[in-house]
């Protein structure tokens, strides 16, 4: 029995999706709140102001840029970080000596906190653009690095024999051997190193107030305006939880033709 | 022959990149082939450390981080573990809380520094607000997944020996549960530093992450290399500490490995 395929999309949509009633705890607080608070608060202003902060917000115009080069600055070091990691994490993990010999210098790289890495970005490129970028794509890259080294070097044998007797050329075996085997690990990399650029995005925004939404966020903190805090707050909450649940719904849709992990997964 | 076995075990390619590694970028900055106004050579950055301990102000700057990051480590597990159990054990709650933690979870830690910042100022409360939820979700989740997935063969070994509820959670359920809780308090720990680390950057000028802006606001390269060294050595410690704890308590555990 097969249905069309954007009916198989949407029931993996559906079910990926917790029940709604789950949501009472978040509705009830938020409505404790409303009715605790009735007038504007320098701290705790009540949620209907919240909306009104940010359409403030909008209105000056300064809304949509930030948000614009947030998700832009996201996006791409996202991409090159899974450009970059990839490629090397293939090239380290296809020869067993090579992964050897660069893996404690890889450890420790990884070891060091991402951001850490935005003062010495900051110091060497300055306040730009560029400097942003470069911080995104540092901190993603080691999550989908070495995951893609270590699923490569753990290519089944009897794949790596397979490409044997059909004696493929090295690009061929890459091609069609090694790479397919390894995107379950590069899609598990790119799931962990998306929260961590998330953070560190809006980091550098924060500290170098170059635009973006971490920026916006920390400028209304200092002029005190309370309600657009905690309307960027549930903004920023609310990019996160879409972009987490576009990939999930991406990994799966790309996944269903490899087979089922054998590991269960934790939760 | 312990002693055979570890000198067999060392990484000596892995050992001499490191070491060559060093060198190159020592013999570059020397004689001018990288030529960056900021870049330190290593052992430039080996005198920072000796001038920060001499100076005194590397060990309270640790000592800061490494009690903020005990702090969020301590309420997170605390309060992971219990609510854990709580979602765990209950249908009803798991059905009722499930959502809100699936939406709050993706939250970016950093976020939180504007408001702590608003409710608190630059101070200790405002790097907790910053940091304890981020940590809390990892040991939350795990436990709540450990609980539920303890398998029913366990339930009814407890119901053969006519357990109480008391003694099905300590005895049957606490112990089947363990290890993917200290999986989630390993990830924790971790992300504990490495928001401790944030925190200090843009919420609470103190401590490691705070020197480190410091340093590069005072354009002293060496020190601020010093100080990331510093915070990597105490992020491997910290895992590897995790990992031996684990790996005495649960021998056989095979998913407390790796990560």
């Amino acid at each position: 029995m097969r249905s069309a395929p954007w009916r198989q999309y949407f029931t993996l949509v559906v079910e990926a999706l917790p029940s709604a009633r789950g949501l009472l705890p978040l509705v009830a607080l938020l409505g404790v709140w409303q009715l605790l608070q009735t007038g504007p608060s320098p701290y705790f202003p009540p949620p209907s102001d919240w909306w009104d902060g940010l359409m403030l917000l909008a209105k000056s115009g300064r809304l949509y840029p930030a948000l614009s080069a947030t998700t832009i600055t996201l996006l791409l070091g996202l991409a090159v970080a899974v450009l970059i990691g990839t490629g090397m994490g293939l090239f380290i993990g296809v020869f067993p000596r090579l992964s050897r010999a660069f893996g404690p210098l890889l450890e420790f790289l990884r070891a060091v906190p991402p951001p850490a890495v935005v003062p010495v970005a900051i110091l060497f490129m300055g306040y730009d653009e560029r400097m942003k970028l470069t911080v995104v794509v540092l901190a993603a890259i080691w999550p989908i690095l070495l995951n893609t080294s270590s699923a490569a070097e753990r290519v089944h044998p009897l794949l790596l024999d397979v490409a044997r007797s059909f004696r493929l050329s090295a690009f061929d075996r890459m091609r069609l051997i090694i790479l397919p085997s390894v995107v379950p690990a590069i899609l598990l990399g790119i799931r962990v190193a998306l929260p961590v650029a998330i953070v560190v995005t809006l980091l550098v925004e924060m500290l170098t107030s170059i635009e973006g939404i971490g920026a916006l966020m920390i400028g209304a903190q200092r002029n005190f305006q309370s309600s657009q805090v905690y309307g960027l707050l549930v903004l920023i909450g609310l990019f996160g939880l879409l972009l987490n649940n576009v990939f999930a719904v991406f990994e799966a849709i790309l996944l269903r033709r490899w087979p089922p992990k054998t590991q269960s997964q934790n939760f | 022959m312990d002693r055979d076995r570890f000198i067999a075990g060392i990484n000596w390619p892995g050992t001499a990149v490191l070491v060559f590694v060093g060198l190159a970028w020592e013999a570059a900055v020397r004689t001018g082939l990288l030529e960056y106004e900021y870049l330190p050579a290593p052992s430039t950055i080996a005198l920072g450390f000796g001038e920060l301990a001499s100076q005194g102000i590397l060990a309270p700057d640790i000592a800061h981080t490494l009690i903020s990051v005990a702090i969020a480590w301590a309420v997170a597990i605390v309060l992971g573990i219990s609510l854990g159990f709580l979602l765990g054990l209950s249908p009803v709650a798991r059905r009722y809380s499930l959502a809100s933690i699936e939406i709050l979870r993706p939250m970016p830690g950093v976020a939180f520094a504007p408001v702590g910042l608003l409710l608190f100022g630059f101070s200790l409360k405002t790097e907790m607000v910053v940091t304890i939820l981020p940590v809390l979700w990892p040991v939350l989740v795990n436990t709540i997944g450990g609980v539920t997935g303890v398998h029913q063969r366990l339930y009814d070994v407890g119901r053969t020996f006519r357990l109480g509820r008391r003694d099905t959670i300590l005895r049957i359920i606490l112990p089947a549960a363990m290890p993917p809780i200290i999986v989630g308090a390993r990830i924790s720990l971790g992300l504990a530093l490495v928001l401790a680390v944030v925190a200090e950057m843009v919420g609470n000028p103190e401590g490691l992450g705070y020197a480190i802006v410091r340093e590069q606001q005072a354009l002293r390269p060496d020190l601020m290399f010093a100080y990331i060294v510093t915070v990597g050595v105490i992020g491997i410690v910290l895992n590897a500490g995790m990992l031996a704890l684990a790996k005495a308590s649960f021998p056989s555990a095979r998913q407390l490995r790796g990560g």
